[in-house]
């Protein structure tokens, strides 16, 4: 057998992996996943926060709609009561 | 330059304020009545709530046509237990803040037992309309308007007719 032979058999000899090898690897993957589960929660947030904000100003649109519905339906029944009062004295 | 800086602000305090319509002070009315509306829209509001006003609806498209150019308005109205809770002071005191060179009386009817009083104010500023006031007060209510910006009066009475709010017709007359 010749150096050669001799070194190659010494660099390919089969090897137990060194002790918490297994550990580390599942380890690795573990952290892997999380920054994925971390951007899913993220965009599940965003799109609460945004859902929560549109339906509030839609609320909030809602209760200025029926404001001015309101004032304006008091405003014209008093114009239109004045009007009445005014043709009936005119009259 | 703390000075130069009030001086401006004092200066320009009153250029500010001739644009803006004072709210009426009503506190008084408020203390006698047994139940009262407070609506308080500023621009923004009206701004804000026409864009939710359906442009499909004939009363909506109506009244977000009215808002449009409008800067305030104000609604009180008043009920009260009795009829005659308010008196002519109470108005009194209401024309005396309508009585600035900004305001012109353009309606006034008055029945006759008094029971019925209806006023209609206009605000000008440099010979355009600024808005109106409206006082009607009969039996146990009494509401005070205050638009702020041009107002066709003649359309918002014709929106009276509108929105549920039956339309006021006079007796048919007996013939002579």
């Amino acid at each position: 057998m010749d150096w050669l032979e001799e070194e190659l058999r010494r660099a390919l000899a089969r090897e137990d992996p060194p002790a918490g090898f297994e550990r580390r690897v599942r380890q690795a993957v573990a952290q892997r996943r999380f920054p994925a589960r971390q951007w899913l929660a993220a965009a599940a947030a965003l799109i609460l926060a945004v859902g929560a904000g549109t339906g509030y100003r839609e609320y909030r649109g809602r209760v200025a709609k029926e404001q001015v519905k309101l004032a304006m339906r008091l405003a014209a029944a008093s114009a239109n009561r004045i009007q009445t009062h005014v043709r009936g004295v005119l009259q | 330059m703390k000075r130069f800086i009030i001086l401006i602000c004092c200066a320009a305090a009153p250029l500010v304020m001739s644009g803006q319509q004072a709210k009426l002070n009503l506190d008084q009315l408020q203390a006698k009545a047994s139940e009262h509306l407070d609506l308080n829209l500023n621009a923004t509001t009206l701004q804000f709530a026409a864009k939710f006003l359906d442009a499909d609806d004939p009363e909506e498209a109506q009244i977000k046509k009215m808002v449009s150019g409008l800067e305030g308005i104000w609604v009180r109205h008043f009920v009260f237990k009795a009829s005659n809770s308010w008196t002519q002071a109470d108005l009194e005191a209401i024309r005396a803040q309508l009585r600035g060179p900004e305001w012109t009386k353009i309606v006034g009817v008055k029945s006759e037992d008094e029971d019925e009083t209806d006023e209609v104010y206009m605000r000008t500023v440099g010979n355009k309309m600024a808005g109106v006031a409206i006082l009607a007060a009969s039996g146990k209510e009494l509401t005070v308007v205050q638009i702020s910006g041009p107002i066709d009066l003649d359309a918002l009475a014709t929106l009276g007719g509108h929105m549920g709010v039956p339309k006021f017709k006079l007796p048919a007359q007996k013939p002579k």
